[in-house]
């Protein structure tokens, strides 16, 4: 197996671990866990191709993931920020007593 | 080639006027208004927010146009058509905002109406991975920050988290999505991305990377199997928050993929217009769009809440814009387009009335509205235009909007193949939704008023926007051609 084929591996099982993860919790901060660690598997494969790719020298793959780590921090930010408010309303963070809203 | 700064700072002057008008609007409410009373510091920033989007609209108007930056945007018709049609959907949000209830930190929500405003111009133009996924992100995270804005309620909190771990989720597949095609073709630019696919064709790849593009897109424009989040939202949401999601993201969303879609990916889109046609991204976005119009009517039957019934309605116009999209290949943008703006002048229009009925006491339910027509003459004729023109009774905009959608979907390949039986089905279900809608109009117009039911104010900001909403509604179904033109 080359290099790059090994990295796809892993950043799909990063990715798939993290789906199952944001999927299956109901504490709210482990689904953002999750959902980090799917954006992360993303930012390994930008960096993979990016190595192996016929021209490293242009950094586009590096650009872009640097650009989405901010995003990922931004992303994380307004996330706990509504976990917060949702914590001042029911005292806990558990998703399946926020079900105020249905229908 | 060297960088174009100046044909750049040129074609992003309406950016820079919105965020200049969100840090001045800031800015003052911090210092020199910081003692007046909430009401007047939520006008102060609303007139400050509503100059900016004028002036990015005259920017706009008089900009370039053309490619910008070696092609990272491109001001084509569509861009510039988009544009401009976010810019006046998130003027009359401002107008809603005028007759909602105050939130707490004026100056604050106003801004963060205007960063979205900027992400959606951004994503309007993008013609470029990077720029697309940071302009729909920071359209996204304001918008999931517009949604809990009115913190004394739970509703409004649970909303936005509902809609933020949707949203996280599909940005996680959009990114994973793009590292793929960055993969496959070497490059983030959409034009050079398109030349690599014609010579690679379709590959497992590929596959797994429209996939993971589709699941996004469907979460953005609230298709189902992908709409789980847009019920709880609008129900949730403050009302000019409700109103914004619902017009001016899906128009710019929907602008957006189908750049990326149509120009970027279209060696991958095979075909829909024969049964055996070529697999590709076309058979899945027409899967979508069928279950969406399917799920979209028959679950709005069965709403007793008004904004739960206009969020079932809109995933069934998602999948009517879907099939525009799937139509724009061959008829251009300009049908996709112009329902959408509709569509999102007809929502913000009914949000709008929503949210000056609610000054008099809650209104969630359908019979929430009853007796309307004697409460407030006004309000039950602009709810009945923005009713009608949803359920796409002529002469409103929305019957122009299905028309031109449907006629290009049918144009594909007639009744031979899989786009003309679903522009069929969605014609059938238009008048599915024509009876939701009448539902609410019967109460708005013909059901008496509740004994302690009394008279509503329209403050005359709100009457002004709703008249605009309605006027424009008319004067797009009578002459279409107005939006058309811009193509």
């Amino acid at each position: 197996m080359s290099p790059l084929q090994v990295c796809l591996l892993f950043s799909s099982a990063l990715f798939c671990i993290g789906l199952v993860g944001a999927l299956s919790r109901s504490n709210a901060i482990l689904v953002l866990l999750g959902i980090e660690l799917m954006l992360n598997a993303a930012n390994l494969n930008f960096i993979a191709f990016w190595r192996y790719s016929p021209a490293p020298a242009v950094g586009t793959g590096v650009l872009f993931v640097i650009f989405s780590i901010a995003v990922a921090a931004a992303e994380a930010a307004v996330g706990l920020a509504l976990v917060i408010a949702i914590y001042r309303h029911q005292k806990n963070i558990r998703l399946q007593e926020a079900n105020r809203l249905k229908g | 080639m060297s960088p174009d700064y100046t044909g750049l700072f040129q074609a992003l002057r309406p950016e820079t006027s919105l965020l200049f008008g969100a840090l001045v609007a800031l800015g003052l409410d911090l210092s020199l208004f910081r003692r007046h009373t909430s009401g007047e510091r939520l006008n102060l920033a609303l007139w400050i927010g509503a100059l900016a989007v004028l002036a990015a609209g005259a920017h706009v108007w008089f900009g370039p146009h053309g490619p910008i930056f070696g092609g990272v945007l491109i001001l084509d018709p569509l861009a510039v058509a988009t544009r401009l049609g976010v810019l006046a959907l998130t003027l009359l949000t401002l107008g809603v905002a005028t007759a909602a209830r105050t939130p707490r930190n004026p100056a604050e929500y106003v801004a963060i109406i205007l960063f979205a405003t900027t992400g959606f111009m951004l994503m309007a133009a993008a013609q470029q991975l990077l720029l697309a996924f940071l302009a729909l992100e920071l359209a996204s995270l304001s918008l999931y920050v517009l949604a809990g804005f009115d913190k004394t309620r739970p509703e409004s909190a649970e909303a936005a988290l509902k809609y933020f771990l949707f949203g996280g989720m599909a940005a996680a597949f959009l990114l994973f999505g793009f590292s793929l095609i960055y993969g496959l073709t070497g490059s983030i630019e959409l034009l050079e991305i398109a030349r690599q696919l014609t010579l690679q064709g379709l590959s497992p790849l590929l596959v797994v990377a429209l996939v993971m593009v589709l699941v996004a897109f469907g979460f953005k424009a609230a298709a189902a199997p992908f709409h789980l989040w847009a019920p709880d939202v609008y129900e949730g949401a403050p009302t000019p928050s409700a109103a914004f999601i619902a017009s001016a993201s899906k128009l710019a969303g929907f602008t957006l993929f189908a750049r990326l879609l149509w120009p970027g990916l279209r060696a991958a889109a095979g075909n829909v217009s024969t049964l055996h046609g070529a697999p590709g991204w076309l058979p899945a976005v027409a899967v979508i769009s069928a279950v969406s119009l399917l799920l979209g009517n028959f679950a709005a039957l069965a709403q007793t809440n008004v904004r739960r019934l206009l969020a079932y309605s809109a995933i069934a116009h998602a999948g009517a814009l879907l099939l525009g999209v799937i139509a724009a290949g061959r008829s251009g943008p300009a049908p996709f387009f112009f329902y959408a703006a509709t569509y999102g002048l007809a929502t913000v229009g009914a949000f709008g009335v929503l949210a000056v009925v609610e000054r008099t006491g809650s209104c969630q339910k359908i019979t929430d509205l009853a007796g309307l027509h004697r409460r407030s003459p006004l309000l039950a004729g602009c709810l009945a235009i923005f009713m009608l023109s949803l359920a796409g009774i002529p002469p409103l905009a929305g019957f122009f909007g299905k028309f031109t959608v449907f006629a290009a979907a049918l144009q594909l390949g007639g009744l031979a193949g899989p786009a003309g039986w679903l522009a069929f089905l969605a014609i059938a279900l238009s008048a599915l939704a024509l009876y939701y809608y009448l539902i609410v109009l019967k109460q708005a117009l013909v059901a008496p008023p509740t004994a302690n039911a009394s008279r509503i104010v329209v403050p005359t900001l709100a009457r002004f926007t709703l008249m605009a909403a309605a006027g424009l509604i008319v004067l797009f179904g009578v002459a279409p051609s107005l939006l058309l033109d811009l193509f």
